[in-house]
């Protein structure tokens, strides 16, 4: 089956195509969005924008969603993708360039040592198995000892934490690791299919949930931001699944335009969600 | 996809593969198209994902979906050279339907598309590429078309990405991803101005530390000839190195070039500039070491005690910004909560980071 020729199986000939067209803007918007990791949606416009001006501006801007789907298409045949997603705390939508193919665990095999990684992978049953959806610092380096590969001294183990969350993997507050959002985004697959008995996911939106609200009759979870949609305007908060009372506080649903125009940061605003279950 | 159906492919796969192999070297170019099915190479301690097909996510109200339905056609557009047609396709059916023709795709096809992932995480993690490490990692059992394989997923990462591969030692076969865009050297939202110095500052820095935190021009030059930069010898990259360590890195603030005290006759010396304290640290300039020999950052205990105190030292002015600025927060509010706001701008971080180094 050589062929020094590019011809198109005749099976495809003649069903719709859709040709994505890349130009220096998209690549330059590319190489930007891989350099921040993570971006949220209005840094994501802006970075459009930047590229436009850059690369080729007097073409009018292109509608973000078109934009990434004219992208997508492209990074199709290389198992890349501009991936959608919202953070599980406070529903900011973000993206992030993921790998599809291999998962993202196996791609950091590629530079991280063997005991690293497995300390990687101990912290995140941990992160899975929690109520809370965080791990302590203490628990994930109790386990030191049971790292495959060369033995790791807790100090050690300190310092690759944090280079897990310099990389954004994980986050931590206050002493407790939690998923980076953009490893949620690039890792939701392998993380379901490797603990299928144990993960959670939302019964709303049917993803992956590390963080949430459940439900104390009947179990049931959901993300903050699908809580917050679901729940919107609601005086009498019940239960999807099991029609009991709500019992946790609602959160906001989160609004771009009045966290720009306020220019509030997160420390000054009233706590008006936490860590609930 | 039932279960049966995909085994029933991969067995298909596996015998034409057998046979099939030795042709693949010769025909095979970036315009055929890549299998839905995509397995990782058997090294990766990881279960790999199953067909692409299965990954349509349930369409939740956060979730855009980007996947095609229909088979894609695509094609590039350079901007400064003329139109190059690259078509690459995919048999691709809505609603995971199994393929009906093993569109096939050979085991070269799979390196490309995992060296080009390899390649991109390094230029994410601005860190140089050795072909020792492109072997090790990705390539493996495919040694012999090393080129072939590097040479196509180059081609991907210069038509999607605008980056290009340079060889930046030829003795070391030591590679760095280059931004090939024009007009992109500007300000804020460009994070990779320093890429092509980036292998070099390091270098520099290393030498620093290791020598105790201040290195003589003799030294750092000893280091550099190493990897094939000489004084008055312009590179094709970084120029004339001279100029850049002794006067462009200084300015920049990454280095500190300075008259050895009481010299006579006169030598010079080099420290970390007060950027490069911001910008990165001990433990990473390490971790660069480490790498370039292949080993880890506590192979040098004398080096990695210092750089894990330096670790320390910073979290602490870490932890005494964050109260600071919380006090102050509401005096300045728009000003301050700009520096903390939770944007993943690295430009911001890094303001933060060098006015947390200056308290």
């Amino acid at each position: 089956m050589t062929s020094n020729h590019t011809s198109v199986p005749s099976y495809m000939q003649g069903s719709t195509r859709r040709v994505g067209i890349m130009t220096d803007v998209h690549r330059r918007f590319l190489q930007l969005l891989m350099t921040h990791g993570v971006l949220e949606e209005w840094d994501v416009k802006r970075l459009q924008k930047h590229c436009y001006k850059v690369h080729d501006c007097n073409a009018t801007v292109e509608k973000l969603e078109d934009f990434i789907n004219n992208i997508n298409s492209v990074l199709e045949s290389l198992y890349i993708e501009i991936k959608k997603g919202v953070t599980e705390d406070d529903g900011r939508p973000i993206y992030a360039l993921v790998n599809l193919a291999t998962t993202s665990v196996s791609k950091m095999a590629s530079d991280f040592a063997e005991n690293e990684l497995d300390l990687f992978r101990k912290a995140l049953e941990l992160i899975i198995d929690s109520e809370t959806g965080f791990a302590s610092s203490t628990n994930i380096l109790n386990l030191v000892d049971q790292l495959k590969g060369k033995k790791m001294r807790k100090k050690e183990a300190e310092q690759v934490l944090q280079k897990f969350v310099q990389h954004k993997w994980l986050v931590e507050k206050e002493g407790e690791f939690t998923l980076h959002c953009r490893a949620i985004l690039e890792m939701e697959q392998y993380i379901r299919e490797t603990y299928p008995d144990a993960v959670k996911v939302c019964n709303i939106c049917h993803s992956l949930l590390i963080q949430g609200q459940s439900c104390e009759t009947c179990g049931i979870k959901m993300h903050l931001p699908c809580v917050a949609k679901y729940f919107q305007s609601n005086s009498e908060p019940r239960c999807p699944h099991c029609n009991d009372y709500w019992p946790h506080e609602i959160p906001e649903v989160f609004d771009p335009e009045k966290e720009r125009e306020a220019g509030i940061s997160k420390s000054n605003k009233k706590p008006l969600r936490s860590r609930q279950h | 996809m039932p279960r049966g159906k995909k085994s029933k492919l991969r067995a298909h796969e596996k015998s034409h593969q057998a046979q099939e192999e030795p042709e693949n070297l010769v025909g095979v170019q970036a315009t055929e198209g890549v299998r839905e099915e995509f397995r990782s190479s058997s090294s990766l301690p990881l279960k790999s994902l199953p067909a692409a097909g299965s990954y349509s996510n349930p369409q939740g109200p956060q979730r855009a979906t980007s996947t095609a339905t229909t088979t894609a056609a695509v094609s590039y557009t350079r901007s400064n050279e003329g139109a190059k047609d690259q078509v690459e396709e995919r048999p691709r059916s809505s609603q995971a339907q199994p393929i009906t023709e093993p569109f096939h795709r050979g085991p070269l096809d799979e390196k490309v598309v995992t060296l080009v992932h390899y390649l991109l995480y390094k230029y994410k993690m601005k860190e140089p590429i050795t072909k020792a490490d492109m072997l090790r990692k990705v390539i493996q059992m495919h040694r012999n078309h090393f080129h072939q394989i590097l040479k196509r997923a180059s081609e991907h990462l210069e038509l999607v990405f605008g980056l290009d591969m340079k060889e930046v030692d030829p003795n070391r076969h030591i590679y760095i991803l280059v931004n090939k865009l024009e007009g992109s050297y500007d300000g804020r939202l460009s994070d990779d101005r320093g890429v092509p110095k980036t292998g070099l500052l390091m270098t520099v820095l290393g030498v620093i530390f290791t020598k105790g935190n201040c290195a003589t021009e003799e030294q750092v030059w000893q280091t550099l000839n190493v990897i094939g930069l000489y004084e008055g010898r312009k590179h094709f990259i970084f120029g004339e190195p001279r100029k850049l360590i002794t006067k462009d890195l200084v300015k920049e603030n990454y280095l500190e070039y300075r008259q050895v005290p009481n010299s006579d006759p006169a030598c010079y010396e080099f420290l970390w500039g007060p950027r490069a304290h911001a910008e990165t640290s001990k433990m990473k300039v390490l971790e660069f070491l480490a790498k370039v020999h292949n080993t880890v950052p506590s192979a040098f205990p004398f080096w990695y005690e210092e750089a894990l105190r330096d670790e320390e030292e910073r979290a602490r002015a870490r932890a005494a910004a964050t109260a600071h600025t919380a006090a102050t927060a509401s005096a300045h509010s728009s000003a301050m909560a700009r520096a903390h706001s939770r944007a993943m701008d690295g430009a911001c971080s890094r303001a933060m980071a060098s006015s947390s180094s200056h308290l």
